[in-house]
């Protein structure tokens, strides 16, 4: 049963890991928390639902529209919204990103209604590992977040784009003395944050029924991820993930599992009361 | 019939900038500087030092007047363009970028300068040539370096982009005084490479050392301008507190 349920948790520490790197890129690059983060989840779910069920591409394809639909509505959230605001500072910037996630929490009811719906793939039988069951949908999870953090971590350590978020990151005006453009820095990292959001919309998707609150589900385990491996560090924001994970659903030993967010509840408070910058978030913030 | 005078490398006319909505704190600056020269700005606390070459490098919005990079007007550029325009900049702290390493802050300062003349392999080793220490380390976190190699690594990552004018912010700031004087020393270094050095500076005798020309800035305006050895015999505690309009 533990063992079980601690292999459950690491998938779904590793569902939290996407929008977690999102929301922690977010706040490094652009210096804002974006509580958008699990209304474009939302988007990328629906998306992928569209392409999948209704256009019968296959999941594949699916996730790589729902990947490009929700960077599309990140440029479009920067340009109507962010950049306007990004004088007036962060928590202007952390107000707007509410109004963004009702808006599109509300296009994705009024399009697509509050009925659950789910994806068209085959039902296949779960693997039996030394007591442990594993779904093909878990598989399926696993090795996409494996690939996608492996790439974003590639792309941060060894692309000029990555060297230039983390520049903006580190010293926004000291980016643009260097030649840096920040607005295309902005832009490039909400179709990145986007994308990722788009793939985690779409595994949340095969983990739960996708409803307009699929979203809202992840979103307090997403910020008690990123804050527990401190706000902008990428490597933080994945341990923070399988941290939440785990714990989330080891609790379930202890405490009925609806009261299994009490556990992200307590981590956000008690990062809050004793340990503000998270597990990685002193390193990150040294200059 | 007398030669033309050569273009200015850095040219501010009736310069105007401020923070917000709060008043100008550069009030009508004009400056032009030759190539090839040093020239310091000197001055008391306030007096807008910082914020002119804040202005100059396009990370303080202009108000009124014009800036220029050898004749080429820059005034709407933002700082990327500003750069690739040929002006670069270091700023007085936080020049480097301390979770990068060395060698990541040199790439940076390139990368995205697309269209720059001279920014590639021989500048890199030329720049290199000059800051030895630097190049040795390129694994090193810049976050790791002490005062003084932070300030050799700020210098080397704007000199990469092969720039016709650098704007030094207080370059000394925070460095013990053998440091101060191998810091003045890389910059009597660089304006020999051929780059054009607009120098302010807190420690006047140092900067006054290794400068042409001085101008002083008192309450955001020029007050004096003067070859460096002139500027060495004028009272300049009267010219720093005296009252101005």
């Amino acid at each position: 049963m533990a063992a079980q349920l601690f292999f459950n948790g690491l998938v779904t520490g590793l569902l939290i890991a996407l929008p977690a790197l999102a929301l922690t890129i977010v706040f490094g690059v652009l210096k804002f928390a974006n509580f958008a983060v699990g209304s474009m989840l939302t988007l990328g779910a629906y998306a992928a639902w569209v392409a999948n069920v209704q256009l019968g591409l296959p999941l594949f394809g699916a996730a790589a529209i729902a990947a490009l639909t929700v960077a599309g509505a990140g440029l479009l959230a920067d340009q109507l919204a962010f950049e306007r605001l990004r004088a007036r500072g962060s928590i202007t910037l952390l107000v707007a990103s509410m109004g963004v996630s009702l808006v599109i929490e509300n296009v994705c009811r009024f399009f697509f209604g509050n009925a659950s719906r789910g994806f068209d793939v085959a039902l296949s039988r779960p693997i039996r590992w030394e007591g442990i069951r594993i779904n093909q949908e878990q598989i399926t999870i696993a090795i996409t977040v494996a690939v996608c953090l492996v790439l974003v971590d590639a792309l941060l350590r060894f692309t000029p784009l990555g060297r230039a978020m983390r520049a903006v990151a580190d010293n926004a005006s000291l980016a643009a003395v260097r030649g840096v453009e920040r607005r295309t820095i902005a832009r490039l990292t909400w179709v990145l944050v986007g994308a990722l959001l788009g793939l985690a919309g779409v595994l949340a998707g095969l983990d739960r029924a996708i409803d307009p609150l699929i979203g809202w589900n992840y979103q307090i385990p997403i910020f008690a991820a990123a804050i527990l491996g401190g706000l902008g560090s990428p490597l933080g924001a994945v341990a923070g993930a399988l941290v939440i994970g785990v714990a989330e659903e080891m609790s379930a030993l202890v405490i009925p599992t609806n009261y299994r967010q009490v556990v992200s509840f307590s981590v956000i408070l008690a990062l809050l009361l004793f340990r503000a910058n998270g597990l990685f978030g002193a390193k990150a913030a040294r200059k | 019939m007398s030669a033309p005078a050569p273009i200015a490398a850095l040219s501010a006319t009736d310069l105007r900038a401020g923070y917000g909505r709060g008043d100008d704190i550069v009030r009508g600056i004009s400056l032009d500087q030759a190539p090839e020269t040093i020239l310091a700005v000197i001055g008391p606390n306030g007096s807008g030092k910082s914020s002119l070459v804040k202005t100059l490098a396009g990370l303080l919005d202009i108000r009124a007047g014009r800036v220029a990079v050898t004749g080429r007007d820059v005034t709407r550029e933002t700082p990327a363009k500003r750069v690739a325009a040929g002006l670069a900049y270091v700023p007085q702290e936080a020049n480097v970028f301390p979770n990068l390493t060395i060698g990541e802050n040199l790439k940076l300062a390139t990368e995205f300068l697309r269209g720059r003349a001279g920014v590639g392999p021989e500048q890199r080793e030329r720049v290199l040539g000059l800051f030895p220490e630097i190049g040795a380390r390129l694994k090193t976190r810049a976050g790791d370096l002490s005062g003084g190699q932070r300030q050799m690594l700020a210098f080397a990552s704007a000199l990469l982009a092969n720039p016709e004018a650098l704007l030094l912010d207080e370059p000394s700031a925070g460095l013990s005084p053998k440091i101060v004087g191998q810091t003045m020393e890389a910059i009597v270094r660089v304006r020999e490479t051929g780059v054009t050095v607009l120098l302010v500076e807190q420690n006047v005798a140092a900067a006054l050392d290794v400068a042409d020309e001085a101008v002083v800035l008192v309450a955001g305006q020029v007050s004096l301008r003067a070859s460096a050895s002139d500027m060495k015999a004028a009272d300049l505690g009267a010219l720093f507190f005296a009252k101005v309009a």
